[in-house]
């Protein structure tokens, strides 16, 4: 599904992915660990598309497709999801415009007709209930006026939109509450299935009681310095980071 | 050697003296006094503060003529520029009235026809010609009085309201031509009236247009006006309104300008009985190297009266703007509850817009708030946009129309709102 191979990234002047490698097959669900200032967020950025980082070496396959040579709205139309740690207040695009606009760039991308009103207002109806959203998207712009929890929430509304085949999920857990942090884990916990892989990045390891991942890496100073099972993450909780210090041989 | 203010004095006398051509309305008086105060009164230049952004230099440099009386409406031009909408019609060529392509609401208590016929027809005394002394204070306001044209000429008696809205399509056609055209409207007490005033000018256009429009808004009437600015060609565009509203009236205004090479509205509203209520909308989105100003000033002089004023603009290429709101709130004015936001997006690096919002206010027990943003597109929303998988250009748009949406919310008519988004929309390559 991806396969990252010596990723090297920088903002400015200031290099922060320094060779980093990763390979995420179909199915799987992988989380990267680590303290701040490691690069989680960069590569989540990197992967979507965010012009302020530059790619200085390395490649990103995937699916096939050499996704560092697509713009961001060609990742996304080729099943690349980004669920933002701080989603944009848009004032004036209402929820479901934007949504439309986006079924629509995916669908035509696909070469197929405009979705019809009915259908996607059902689409709307069942996804928003996915994530108890439902009957509050409707009239309201883009996340103006949500509540953190909400604009998670609406996150993963999204996601749930446009079926990708890879998420990557960046501090989805951050800011939330036990109750929001739920839904949003039963939100994505519904979509895995055997085709769709996710990237959840996050600090804590309270995220990965809900979604249990296939795999953990540990990024340090833009490399991953250990990958391992799940267990990995509880180790991670109670030893911190510091006794990770050299990139794995 | 000459100042530069002699150079400008110099080019301005040699703009008024080609000139030629007189209007058809008839309004000798005025046309004489507009002569008269030509002589006396200062022309515009960027030293004085009302006109420091918006220079008439280059409008200056290439005499202009008041063309002869159409034969005919030209053909090709739809007569109706609002597809769909049901309305009577003033319609103009070069500041002439068309008679044959006017069509003219007749009822009990509506006097509806073309400033010329008022005129004619005695409705205007003499003394009468100018309400607010316009042609002796303003040399533009000279300008257009010296050469003085036709016009819409509209008074509602108490109580009478308009089953339709009239459009007054102005269409401007030929090189260095001068349009002067001038609109009255009189509204009688809890009388209603829409209007649309429509400005077009084909392609290849150039010249001056320079229009008046005075409104009187009586007790409880109601008067709304779209007004719209679609120009092509290079033309130099004054407008000056000025609308004096009485006891609970109100007065609604929306000011969008599609397209224009250089334009400048004067919208001046003047609120004289309390329980008055004014709405004033504006959009701007020039491109090129387009020139759009909007001189706004709401003159609130007795209590309890309330203004709105929301205008917006999106500065595209090496275009320029200009937003200037004046809000008085005079000494008598208490319980004033007066509302002023100008926004802009300077969408590109080489455009700009000088917006200036003015509050004087001399009582002490009212209400007003004003905002004034200049900015750039938000580019972590074009980003969240795009990252769900739509495109550069229609995540702008986007953008661009919730934006602009609210300033375009509340027109008179359905029409109007429909066709003017639609010619954005094909002008902006918006969806």
């Amino acid at each position: 599904m991806l396969t990252i191979n010596n990723l090297h990234a920088r903002v400015e002047d200031t290099p922060i992915l320094k060779g980093l490698n990763l390979q995420i097959g179909p199915g799987e669900v992988h989380a990267i660990m680590g303290p701040n200032g490691s690069g989680k967020s960069t590569l989540a950025s990197v992967l979507a598309g965010r012009e302020d980082y530059e790619v200085t070496a390395g490649s990103v396959d995937f699916d096939g497709t050499d996704l560092l040579e697509l713009d961001a709205s060609d990742r996304a139309r080729e099943g690349l999801f980004l669920a933002f740690q701080y989603p944009v207040e848009i004032p004036g695009v209402s929820n479901l415009n934007f949504m439309k606009a986006a079924v629509n760039a995916k669908r035509e991308h696909q070469g197929l007709e405009p979705i019809a009103a009915k259908d996607f207002l059902a689409m709307v109806k069942e996804k928003s209930a996915l994530v108890e959203l439902d009957g509050r998207l409707r009239d309201r712009s883009v996340n103006e006026g949500f509540s953190g929890g909400e604009k998670k929430r609406n996150e993963i509304f999204q996601m749930a939109m446009l079926e990708p085949k890879l998420a990557v999920l960046d501090e989805t857990d951050s800011g939330l509450d036990i109750d929001a942090l739920r839904i949003v884990s039963e939100g994505v916990n519904a979509m895995r299935n055997a085709g769709r892989s996710f990237l959840v990045i996050t600090h804590y390891q309270r995220l990965l009681d809900h979604i249990v991942p296939d795999f953990v890496h540990v990024l340090s100073d833009g490399q991953i310095v250990k990958s391992g099972p799940k267990e990995l993450a509880l180790e991670l909780e109670a030893k911190g980071y510091d006794w990770i210090k050299e990139p794995v041989a | 050697m000459a100042g530069a203010n002699d150079i400008a004095t110099q080019k301005a006398q040699d703009f008024v003296a080609g000139l030629t051509g007189s209007g058809t309305t008839g309004l000798s008086a005025l046309a004489e006094a507009g002569r008269a105060a030509l002589a006396d009164l200062p022309v515009p230049t960027r030293k004085s503060e009302r006109w420091k952004y918006s220079p008439i230099t280059a409008m200056l440099a290439s005499p202009v003529k008041v063309a002869p009386a159409p034969q005919a409406w030209p053909e090709d031009v739809p007569i109706n520029p609002v597809p769909g909408l049901d309305a009577y019609r003033v319609v103009l060529v070069n500041g002439h009235v068309v008679p044959e392509a006017c069509d003219l609401p007749v009822a009990d208590g509506v006097v509806c026809m073309a400033m010329s016929q008022a005129v004619a027809a005695g409705l205007i005394g003499a003394g009468d010609e100018d309400w607010t002394g316009y042609h002796s204070r303003e040399w533009i306001g000279a300008v257009n009085a010296a050469h003085a044209q036709d016009g819409l000429y509209l008074s509602l008696e108490s109580g009478t309201s308009l089953d339709r809205p009239v459009v007054v399509h102005h269409h401007v056609t030929g090189q260095d031509v001068a349009s002067c055209p001038r609109h009255r409207i009189l509204l009688g007490a809890n009388s209603q009236a829409e209007v649309v005033l429509w400005t077009s000018a084909a392609e290849g256009t150039s010249g001056m247009v320079n229009g008046v429009l005075e409104g009187r808004v009586g007790p409880g009437a109601r008067l709304g006006v779209d007004k719209v600015q679609h120009e092509h060609g290079v033309l130099f565009h004054l407008a000056h309104e000025h609308v004096t509203q009485d006891k609970d009236s109100t007065f609604r205004i929306h000011t969008v300008t599609v397209k224009g090479h250089w334009v400048r509205n004067e919208l001046n509203v003047l609120q004289q009985g309390s329980g008055a209520h004014t709405i004033m909308h504006g959009a701007y989105l020039p491109k090129g190297n387009e020139h759009v100003d909007n001189h706004t000033t709401m003159d609130h002089t007795v209590p309890h009266c309330t203004s709105s004023e929301l205008y917006k603009g999106i500065l595209y290429g090496t275009s320029t703007g200009v937003f200037n709101g004046k809000v008085f709130v005079r000494e008598d004015a208490q319980l004033t509850n007066a509302y002023q936001q100008n926004a802009n997006i300077v969408a590109d690096a080489g455009a700009s817009i000088n917006a200036k919002p003015e509050l004087e206010i001399y009582a002490d027990d009212v209400k007003c708030s004003h905002g004034c943003t200049v900015g750039q597109f938000d580019e972590e929303a074009l980003f969240y946009l795009k990252s769900r998988g739509i495109g550069d250009r229609a995540a702008r748009a986007l953008m661009v129309q919730a934006f602009i949406g609210d300033v375009l919310e509340g027109f008179g008519s359905e029409e109007v709102a429909t066709e003017v988004e639609e010619l954005l929309a094909a002008r902006h390559s918006w969806m």
